[in-house]
């Protein structure tokens, strides 16, 4: 959703928001004209344009005591330049070096003025944001106050923490998943709805139900191990029970972290994790099965299908509909765990269904979940992808180190801003002390 | 209210799962553009039109027409606002900026660089120095790309939750740097030998030197912080700024001092000392120095590196056992805590003039603390790892 406050198309500010208006208003975004303006006049515009971008949750107070007017810049050094002479060509003559196409004079300059920005890049908010994490910052302002974002795997509820270099964050995965994925349509909200509906219903059929499972002759395995975990768990309550005055407290804490995990694994048949399960072992089954199917026919497959199957994508539903039936009723039957018939899919379409199977099988179709199932990455969220360099980013587990403070070097500043040296400029002049 | 877009069934259940095959995890569902001429159509329970003002109607115009491409991505490319056309002017990466010239989307680490990089550094035991050569990966990030990994494999372990679609999809988004395949020439992720800029050398100064002497970057460095110009038989041996660079690896706190009490700077080194990497520039000036004896180039620049990595272990160690050595573990028996006490160190910095300064340790009769006052900020600003 986004925030109709901070995101209107009258006042076509730019935010630090994937929305769609604010695509459009960064599209649409135009220098403002410096003709017929005072300097004091462009300084206020450009320094209001590019505060709605930066740090526009920050009071402008708190942004003036952050700002510095010190800008961090790097050069990149070349070893064989350094190895080829120790300086003195440069200093040469009056100072400048005597030839005046030295081949380090050529450098181009350090746009420093688009750091102006670069304290809030800092904050903890911001980071989430510009590690992908987030549609917006103030989203991710969000997380950090709702307790999903841990640094250096303590919790932190401050989004105006300032990230120190070497700082690691993460955020809880199935945030980010609903604040990047594409929003549920009715029919999955509907779906959500009664699944809940059902899940609320009595205890006593989920009993029965469980005592049904218990009785099938495959998941004994499984089962015993349940027992065993269960043996465990009563263990434990019993000593925490009797021993609760003479057990120092850290052991305490210890049991009931393992009573916690448990109970996790115990409940897991009543939740939707335990369809990922089966899908894990249907998947591992299937894989094998299409292993075989596919080497038995393999010496058959010369002349059959001609090349044109391979040209029909899997997507475009109209061509080659017939095929990409059997390929959709083959990908129903293995979802469901029956039998698959593969004698009249193709090579390309074996290929096909088994990479569908490895996608089911990582994002699967789970209505409990806040997001569309399954994932998507949301409607113009391409536009917005890009990780500045001080940020290393590991998409898998949602975690991101902090490396350094981003600097500027020749050509190039590490701080997002949508704005050129036009606005950039002017805004720095207008938060310096003594100001331009 | 936007123009509605009636939920259609997706009747093929396999429709989302199925794309292109060799690696993605993108909706096929073609963007379905809804006639725009007609937005009554669409409503079917409301007489009234729509109030759409005229920004509105502009942008679900541009939403429809040119705006339509930026809704979905094609993996392995960036889908900008500056288009893909435009891609090639800045050394091959893209600006995602219409308006920002400056700002460049660099390329992150793919899967498999990351994994390798991890094998190497924990696996393999090869120093990070090494690694970060060999893969043209800063050092730092090899340390937070080992420090996720790990994080990763535990959590694997554990049977966490992992956000793996999104991280397909992100890493479709956006410009990766690939691992190289066997015999291929590696991809260099970034440069490594960043010197940065120093506040000090900020400042213009008319420095007038003889023109029978030269002005070496010695010589800068020692303008720029303030201190005397060298003896000429020390500057004499010097015969080129590398050669300061085996004393100081070796031992850092060798440094100049100049300036008194709080003004005390240590002298600024030439860019060959203070770059991550000052063995590549004694390695260069061997490989010019014996240009036929590659053998012994290698042998010299490993026996480089032996010594400064063995100097920085044994730094580190010294530097360990005297943070032990001062601290003191106390674990009463049956208790919760592990008190860690450190004798409190009574010297001026540490707490003031009077021994009564509000940073000092300990409380002090008269000095309130502001732990808890209001209008002191509270916030950490840092969390033990």
């Amino acid at each position: 959703m986004r925030n109709t406050a901070s995101t209107s198309l009258s006042k076509g500010k730019i935010r630090q928001s994937w929305s769609k208006y604010n695509l459009y208003n960064l599209q649409r975004f135009r220098k403002p004209t410096t003709a017929s303006r005072t300097f004091f006049q462009q300084k206020w515009t450009a320094k209001a344009a590019a505060r709605a971008y930066h740090g526009e949750q920050v009071r402008e107070g708190q942004w003036k005591r952050m700002f510095s007017k010190h800008i961090r810049s790097v050069i990149p050094m070349n070893t064989t330049d350094l190895a080829a002479d120790d300086g003195s060509k440069e200093s040469a003559g009056r100072g400048s070096g005597l030839s005046e196409t030295s081949s380090r004079n050529r450098s181009r300059p350090i746009p420093f003025t688009q750091m102006a920005f670069a304290p809030l890049e800092r904050r903890l908010d911001v980071a989430i944001f510009r590690a992908l994490f987030a549609s917006s910052t103030r989203q991710a302002r969000q997380f950090v106050i709702h307790g999903a974002v841990t640094v250096n795997g303590q919790k932190m509820r401050h989004p105006s923490y300032l990230l120190n270099p070497g700082d690691l964050f993460q955020v809880d995965p199935d945030r980010v998943m609903y604040a990047t994925g594409a929003p549920k349509t009715a029919f999955e909200r509907r779906e959500a709805r009664q699944m809940k509906q059902k899940s609320a219903e009595p205890e006593a059929e989920a009993e029965a139900e469980a005592e049904q499972t218990k009785a099938k002759p495959e998941t004994t395995e499984k089962e015993s191990a349940k027992d065993t975990l269960r043996a465990l768990m009563s263990q434990a309550k019993t000593i925490m029970s009797t021993d609760k005055d003479v057990l120092p407290a850290k052991r305490k804490q210890e049991l009931r972290g393992f009573q916690k995990a448990v109970r996790r694994v115990l409940s897991r048949s009543d939740t939707s994790s335990v369809l990922t399960d089966n899908l894990e072992a249907q998947f591992s089954q299937l894989t094998l099965l299409l292993n075989a199917k596919r080497a038995e026919k393999k010496p058959a497959k010369g002349s059959e299908r001609e090349t044109q199957d391979k040209k029909t994508s899997p997507t475009s539903t109209k061509s080659g509909e017939a095929a990409s039936n059997a390929l959709s009723d083959a990908f129903q039957a293995a979802a469901e765990g029956g039998e698959v018939d593969t004698s009249e899919l193709t090579d390309e379409e074996f290929d096909v269904l088994r990479h569908a199977l490895t996608q089911m099988r990582d994002n699967p179709i789970d209505h409990s979940k806040p997001y569309a199932t399954p994932w998507r990455p949301r409607d113009y969220m391409a536009p917005f992808a890009f990780i500045p360099r001080y940020l290393e980013v590991n998409q898998n587990i949602c975690a991101a180190v902090y490396l350094r403070h981003p600097v500027a070097r020749p050509g190039s500043a590490e701080v997002p801003t949508p704005f050129g040296e036009s606005i950039s400029t002017p805004a720095y002049g207008w938060y310096l002390k003594r100001r331009w | 209210m936007a123009p509605r877009i009636q939920p259609q069934r997706v009747s093929n259940a396999l429709l989302p799962y199925l794309t292109s095959s060799t690696s993605s995890s993108t909706s096929s569902i073609t963007p379905t553009s809804t006639p725009l001429s007609s937005p009554i159509l669409s409503r079917q329970f409301s007489v009234t039109p729509a109030p759409q003002t005229r920004l509105r109607r502009q942008m679900f115009l541009w939403l429809t027409t040119k705006g339509a491409a930026l809704k979905h991505h094609t993996p392995g490319e960036t889908n900008y606002l500056t288009g893909r056309d435009k891609d090639d002017k800045s050394g091959g990466n893209p600006r995602p900026f219409p308006g920002n010239s400056s700002f460049l989307s660099e390329s992150v680490l793919s899967e498999e660089l990351r994994n390798e990089i991890y094998v190497r550094v924990v696996e393999k035991k090869k120093s990070v120095r090494a690694v970060s050569v060999e893969f043209g990966v800063d050092m730092k990030r090899i340390a937070a790309v080992v420090r996720l990994v790990e994080l990763e494999r535990r959590q694997r372990a554990q049977g966490k939750p992992l956000a793996l679609p999104y991280a397909r999809a992100v890493h479709e988004m956006v410009p990766t740097t690939p691992l190289a395949q066997e015999g291929e020439h590696p991809v260099y992720h970034e440069s490594i030998n960043d010197l940065p800029a120093h506040p000090s050398t900020g400042a213009q100064i008319f420095y007038p030197v003889p023109e029978s002497r030269s002005f070496n970057r010695v010589d800068a460095g020692r303008v720029f912080s303030g201190a005397p110009a060298l003896e000429i038989d020390v500057a004499a041996k010097i015969s080129h700024p590398s050669d300061l660079i085996d004393d100081i690896v070796q031992n850092p706190n060798s440094i100049e001092w100049v300036g008194k009490g709080g003004n005390a700077r240590q002298v600024l080194q030439p860019a060959d000392v203070r770059i991550p990497h000052p063995q590549l520039v004694q390695l260069e000036r061997d490989r010019k120095a014996f240009p036929n004896e590659r053998r012994t180039v290698t042998e010299r620049h490993n026996e480089r590196l032996k010594k400064q990595e063995e100097a920085e272990q044994k730094r580190r160690e010294v530097a360990q056992a005297r943070r032990e050595k001062s601290v003191q573990h106390v674990e009463p028996e049956g208790g919760r805590f592990n008190y860690r006490i450190q004798d409190a160190k009574f010297t001026k910095e540490t707490v003031g003039v009077d021994g009564r300064a509000p940073w000092a340790p300990g409380r002090r009769y008269g000095i309130p603390a502001d732990d808890r006052k209001r209008g002191i900020v509270k916030i950490p600003t840092r969390v033990e790892a």
